[in-house]
């Protein structure tokens, strides 16, 4: 590969103990964060949780009011941007349209003094690389917004960064060309080996192509860990919650000398895998899709604890079918697949819930 | 739409403040400074009370564009300027009306010079001599001699030191120009003007230029109408001022406009300028001019010039005639020649002055020689006295009609003028040079 | 577009054209048709070969040039660091410094003259101290040299206010994208903060240039002669003569006023700079490290000195008595106030009146062309511009003359008194001649805004003119805000125009009092003392619509902060 990069050219990140604020706004709260070398990595929350910020500080436009920042080993807390050579692709892409496509991405190599025709080939290379070579010479309003992004993303790796930032890189695109883009960025992130960050308010994004994802909310990592890990394990209902969509139901817990049991007026007394450290008032949490339905006269699952409830409403999401049921003054989610010959549902009808509770997860308190 | 609503009910007021005021007035277009028309101002409101005294001040050019372009309707009442030209033109134009002198012991003329329009379209009302006021820390500082005549200010001690204005920017600067031309004959006269032009630090596009630049010390020393110098020192300004042997007297006019709305008002202004009382207030300090009535010079201050018994008299027979027959040719030579040309003009002026520092006391018949050439081609004029008498030549600035062969003639000869004295003041410029170069 | 759009357009579009015919190109046409004509009437084109023919013109010409650009260059050495600190970085007093920048313009040309030859003329107190202590004096004041500095030193606010709207434009993103490549200083600015604000910077240059290039005031006062604007003047004003070489010259400065403008569009041709997300991410303004600012504040000190030091003058010179050759005035008084207030408290009322209605109407004006250019598709649209802008180019004398020439028989309604004598006239006037000043800052500001958010607010539900008033405009406040300023400034200090059309005194405004002062010969005093007062007066009205304009994007920022970012 042209750029030069090999696998085991990633480099890590080390966020310690990070606190900023503008004024008195706290942004970020005491932040620490290990990013491994290589590693494609989100940055997870909902708008204002802290994540551009705290891309924005390891980019160096932000400065932080305490704590330290290290790349690949190396004290940057107070190099500024121009000489971090960390790249980073700006959600609205931020290209100059006083500039042809060639001379934006020939920019940062401008600015590190290359040679004339070094800079030609990086540039070509670059274009090649993100499908745009024939594009060189227009200028940005020319193009069309995913073209934009490319030629962003262009711009940015032609200067061989050791670390990629990605500022909600996929937000300015429709649905259809978003999904193809993760794929596209993901398979020139693995083809050049580079650590990359990337912020993103979009779950699906997040699990999709992310090797670990750091959920933030009000300026504090709640949860650092695989995809797999934040959906099946949250460490929190708000995770839990932006995460994909979950159960949650209120009771107590006790602990017992096999495991735990927990109990709610829904559930009755249910036994827990997992042990506790402590007694009292708890929640569990279980996934809209393990539950299954079955009609009032009908059984449900073998193992599973039966809930009779009402169906309150229903949205057809394609693969599946989510319905909202009632039960016993709450209300439950739960997604049946869809396929020709299942059974339907219709609003106002009487329903048995089974719950397996294999399934059923302990969110800290 | 607040604002609008402001904007129109503001509108609509001042509206009706425009038509309400109908009082009795006389509306003047002058280029006098504030002290003079102010005083006026009260004096005869004062005495006339329920006619209010517009003062409309504008330079000379705008003043006469004014009155030309004013609609019928609204025309000003009087006109009152110093320069003679402008009511030249005005007369010519059939923009002034006939007025009769109310004072009747004013001589004809001064000197040569009339007093009152012959033709009876405008007055003098007040008398100015034209001299030399210098700034006397300035003459101090660049230790300079004060001078005393004309010819004083071709010398090079006081190089880059004067200032004076145009002819063709000011009346009374022409009248300076004619009367140091007929003073001197017109080769001599150019000379003497070529050289003092060459001493200037700067040709003013006003004539008010020269004694503003003089009581600040911009420069050392200007020429100007005499109540410009007389009113600064009075005003406390470091500066002296001088009349010269060789001086026109000349009247400072006033006059009506034709079709004036307020003729009646226009009138008794004007016979009030040139009541004994009107004529006094000219004594003022912050005036200092010269009154036409003789009799006002009885309550002169003590020192005040008096043209009528010889403490200031004109040398020159002034042919106001001959003045008039090459009025444009003069301002336009001098124009094309110095104002424009002053540049190259002062360069020779300088290297002139140095090669002759140089020569001076050494016997070097070929450097001097080299001198007086360069001598010669600074200090010509770019037309020949013969020229200047050609009645061809003359007529062709007389007709100030504008059609296109005539202006093809006169911009030629000003090309003509222009380049001449570029080129000369170059040459002789380069011949000083070579002059000093040959004494070591 | 659809068609009742359309109309509307164009009805604009006639009602501004019938406005600019009426009050503009008629009344020049009435004067300048001179340059054409032999007396008796017949065309002729026979006087334009007569001027071309002259050596002295086609000098006057290049000198008038030479002047111009390089007066552009001086401004923006003054104009560019003044703009980028105080935009761009955390600095304190960037609001003061900002409207200290603007004050030259409000300087009165008589008075701002004469304090700059008292500092830095001849006999100045700059040469008077180096004479003193090293015996040598510097030519600050001379030949075109002299004409260049004391311009740059007047316009190069133009220059400034226009690049403060536009630098604030910028998305900062855009900023942060190169400094992320490596691009730090010098070299920031130069590849990618310029360029971006390019369209503010043309304006304010193109500005500088036309009113160089036409500026008649200056070189006369510094007795330079040899430039188009000069020559044109002074063959206007002789007395007696009918000399149409001077009509030439002024039809000739409207051409080149007309072919600088167009230049400066046609560098700007096919390229959108708009950038989308106006204060979309909030500015973030960057800190100095102490050496920086340490350089930063002396260069911009060093800077702000010699721009105020004709304010300083005038103020010495409104306390003073007698000032002659000395480094500081001889005596102080208060009188020259006294006597100010006393004589022309109404002259301070009618220039905010005459001046208000001007800007207000500039702006008004400003913004209706710079939409119907940049955001319709009528034909011919693009003259508006140019017609505008020759306004800059026509001398103050031929449009005073022309409109006493073209509404001679006019009367106002249910009164006798003529049109001319109405104080209005001097007001449209003014709003005639600094127009092309608005002008500029509104083109500049629509250039930079993206029409996606117009197009936002329309799918919104706003209709077009809801959408001008509530998005267009108030994202424009930046631009509109300078080209009221700068209209209002350069508007209070009119004087060729002026005094061809006042009327009577109780109508003059304050450049009318200034120029009566500046003329006695008992001193300058009162006329510096009422420059002081228009200075004052003028300039509190610029910092308060700074302040109000600031506070207001300040909150704007604030609640972007809130909702993320």
């Amino acid at each position: 590969m042209e750029t030069g990069h090999k696998t085991d050219t990633g480099v890590s990140v080390d966020i310690r103990n990070i606190s900023l604020s503008y004024g008195k706004t706290p942004v970020l709260r005491d932040v620490t964060l290990a990013i491994k070398p290589g590693e494609f990595f989100a940055l997870l929350g909902p708008s204002g949780s802290g994540k551009s910020t705290l891309l924005r500080l390891i980019a160096g436009f932000n400065q932080c009011q305490s704590g330290t920042l290290h790349v690949g080993g190396t004290d940057i807390t107070n190099i500024p941007p121009w000489n971090r050579n960390i790249g980073m692709v700006f959600q609205n892409y931020a290209l100059w349209p006083h500039m042809t496509v060639d001379q934006n991405v020939a920019f940062g190599l401008e600015e590190r003094r290359l040679p004339r025709t070094e800079i030609a080939r990086k540039v070509a290379a670059a274009l090649e690389l993100v499908g745009l070579a024939d594009f060189g010479s227009r200028r940005p309003n020319q193009l069309s917004g995913g073209q934009q992004q490319r030629v962003a993303v262009a711009r940015t790796i032609a200067i061989e960064p050791k670390l990629l930032l990605l500022d909600e890189p996929l937000s300015n695109l429709d649905a259809q060309l978003r999904l193809h883009m993760r794929v596209e960025l993901l398979a020139l992130q693995r083809k050049l080996g580079i650590t990359t960050l990337f912020v993103t308010h979009d779950q699906e994004e997040a699990l999709s192509i992310s090797d670990r994802v750091a959920v933030l909310d009000g300026g504090v990592i709640q949860q650092v860990g695989t995809p797999m890990d934040l959906y099946d394990r949250p460490a929190s209902a708000f995770i839990a919650n932006f995460v994909g969509t979950i159960n949650v139901i209120s009771g107590t817990v006790t602990a017992t000398s096999s495991g735990a049991i927990f109990e709610s007026p829904l559930l009755g007394r249910v036994p827990l895998p997992a042990a506790v450290a402590t007694s009292g008032s708890a929640q569990v949490a279980f996934r809209p899709h393990t539950l299954s339905l079955a009609p009032p006269e009908g059984q449900t699952a073998p193992g599973t604890i039966r809930i009779a409830g009402t169906i309150a409403g229903r949205e057809f999401l394609g693969e599946f079918i989510r319905y909202n049921i009632a039960v016993q003054g709450n209300h439950l989610i739960a997604d049946q697949p869809h396929y020709s010959g299942n059974i339907e549902f219709l609003p106002g009808s009487a329903i048995n819930v089974g719950l397996d509770p294999t399934q059923l997860t302990l969110l800290p308190t | 739409m607040n604002r609008f609503k402001l904007l129109s009910s503001t509108l609509l007021l001042c509206l009706a403040y425009a038509g309400a005021w109908a009082q009795q007035q006389v509306v003047i277009v002058t280029s006098f400074p504030k002290e003079l028309t102010e005083a006026y101002k009260k004096a005869f409101e004062a005495k006339n009370p329920g006619i209010r005294v517009e003062i409309l001040n504008k330079p000379t050019p705008a003043g006469v564009a004014y009155i030309r372009e004013a609609p019928a309707s609204n025309k000003p009442d009087v006109f009152w300027v110093s320069a003679p030209d402008a009511f030249e033109v005005l007369s010519a134009e059939k923009l002034l009306a006939k007025i009769e002198s109310p004072a009747k012991e004013v001589p004809a003329k001064i000197g040569n010079y009339p007093i009152n329009d012959p033709k009876g379209f405008y007055l003098g009302q007040a008398l100015a001599g034209y001299g030399i006021m210098w700034n006397t820390r300035y003459t101090k500082a660049n230790k300079l001699p004060d001078p005393k005549e004309w010819s004083d200010l071709t010398k090079p001690v006081y190089f880059s030191h004067v200032a004076m204005s145009s002819p063709s920017r000011s009346g009374t600067t022409h009248l300076t120009v004619e009367t140091i031309l007929q003073g001197e004959g017109w080769t001599k006269g150019w000379r003497d003007m070529l050289m003092i032009a060459g001493n200037c630090a700067a040709i003013t596009e006003r004539s008010f230029g020269v004694p503003d630049g003089v009581n600040n010390g911009q420069y050392g020393i200007g020429l100007v109408i005499d109540f410009f110098g007389l009113a600064g020192k009075a005003s406390k300004f470091p500066v002296e001022f001088v009349y010269p042997s060789i001086t026109a007297i000349v009247p400072a006019n006033i006059g009506i406009v034709a079709g004036a709305k307020n003729a009646e008002n226009a009138r008794k202004f004007i016979n009030y300028t040139m009541s004994p009382e009107g004529q006094e207030l000219l004594f003022d300090p912050q005036i200092s001019r010269l009154p036409v009535l003789p009799s006002a010079y009885k309550k002169a201050p003590p020192g005040f010039p008096n043209p009528y018994t010889g403490t200031i008299k004109p040398k020159v027979n002034f042919n106001s005639d001959l003045s008039e027959s090459r009025y444009y040719v003069v301002s336009s030579i001098f124009d094309h020649s110095i104002t424009f040309r002053h540049k190259e003009l002062v360069a020779a002026t300088k290297a002139i002055n140095e090669a002759a520092a140089k020569l001076s006391g050494k016997n070097h018949p070929q450097a001097a020689q080299l001198l007086a050439e360069a001598r010669e081609l600074a200090y010509s004029p770019v037309v020949s006295e013969e020229k200047s008498k050609d009645k061809e030549f003359l007529a062709l600035y007389r007709n100030t009609k504008r059609d296109a062969e005539r202006t093809k003639q006169t911009t030629a000869l000003e090309e003509y003028w222009s380049n001449t004295a570029r080129r000369n003041y170059e040459k002789a410029a380069e011949l000083a040079r070579q002059a000093a170069a040959l004494v070591k | 577009m659809n068609s009742r759009l359309s109309f509307a357009h164009a009805a604009i579009a006639l009602a501004i054209a019938a406005f600019l015919a009426l009050f503009l190109v008629v009344p020049v046409i009435t004067v300048v048709y001179v340059a054409f004509t032999n007396s008796d009437g017949s065309l002729t084109l026979s006087h334009f070969f007569s001027f071309f023919h002259l050596t002295l013109m086609r000098e006057a010409f290049y000198n008038s040039l030479y002047v111009g650009g390089m007066s552009v260059l001086i401004s923006s050495i003054i104009a560019l660091p003044l703009a980028y600190f105080t935009v761009r970085f955390q600095f304190r007093g960037a609001i003061l410094i900002q409207t200290l920048g603007v004050l030259p313009l409000i300087m009165p040309p008589f008075v701002g003259a004469a304090a700059m030859q008292l500092l830095f003329g001849r006999s100045g107190s700059v040469n008077l101290l180096l004479n003193e202590w090293f015996g040598f004096s510097i030519p600050f004041m001379d030949g075109l040299n002299g004409v260049i500095f004391v311009e740059a030193l007047h316009y190069f606010p133009f220059i400034l206010l226009n690049l403060v709207a536009a630098l604030a434009n910028i998305d900062s993103a855009m900023e942060e994208s190169a400094q992320n490549l490596g691009a730090s200083g010098w070299r920031l600015f130069r590849r990618i903060v310029f360029p971006l604000a390019m369209p503010g910077y043309l304006a304010g240059a193109a500005l500088v240039f036309l009113k160089v290039f036409d500026d008649v005031g200056t070189p006369l006062v510094l007795n330079v002669t040899n430039i188009l604007a000069a020559q044109a003047y002074l063959r206007i004003t002789s007395i007696g003569i009918d000399d149409p070489i001077g009509y030439v010259a002024s039809v000739i400065m409207v051409i080149a006023a007309v072919v600088a403008l167009w230049g400066s569009t046609w560098v700007m041709r096919g390229r959108d700079y708009a950038t989308l997300q106006r204060g979309g991410s909030s500015l973030a303004r960057r800190r100095l490290k102490p050496w920086q600012a340490l350089w930063a504040y002396g260069w911009i000190v060093l800077v702000l000195l010699v721009v105020l030091a004709p304010h300083l003058g005038i103020l010495l010179l409104s306390f003073s008595k007698v000032w002659s050759y000395s480094i500081l005035p001889d005596t102080y008084t208060l009188d020259n106030y006294v006597t100010v207030f006393r004589d022309s408290s109404g002259m301070m009322v009618n220039t905010l009146l005459y001046c208000g209605i001007a800007a207000g109407l500039d702006v008004i004006l400003g913004i209706a062309i710079a939409y119907l250019i940049l955001r319709t598709k009528l034909p011919a649209r693009q003259w508006l511009d140019f017609i505008a802008t020759a306004a800059i180019a026509i001398p103050g004398v031929v449009l005073g003359i022309g409109y006493l020439r073209t509404f001679k028989d006019f009367q106002l309604p249910f009164t006798d008194e003529p049109f001319t004598a109405f104080w209005l006239i001097i007001a449209i006037a003014y709003t005639v001649r600094r127009l092309p000043y608005a002008l500029r800052s509104c083109m500049a500001a629509l250039q930079q805004l993206h029409v996606s958010l117009e197009e936002a607010a329309e799918n919104l539900g706003a209709t077009k003119n809801r959408t001008i008033y509530r998005v267009v405009v108030p994202l424009m406040a930046g631009g509109i805000l300078a080209g009221f300023v700068t209209s209002f400034l350069t508007a209070a200090v009119e004087l060729s125009a002026t005094i061809m059309l006042v009327t009577a005194q109780s109508d003059a405004p304050m450049s009318y009092g200034i120029y009566l002062y500046m003329q006695s010969i008992a001193g300058r005093g009162p006329g510096a003392a009422l420059g002081v007062i228009a200075v004052i007066t003028v300039g509190l009205g610029t910092y308060f619509s700074n302040r109000l304009i600031r506070n207001h994007a300040a909150s704007r920022d604030a609640q972007l902060l809130k909702t993320g970012v």
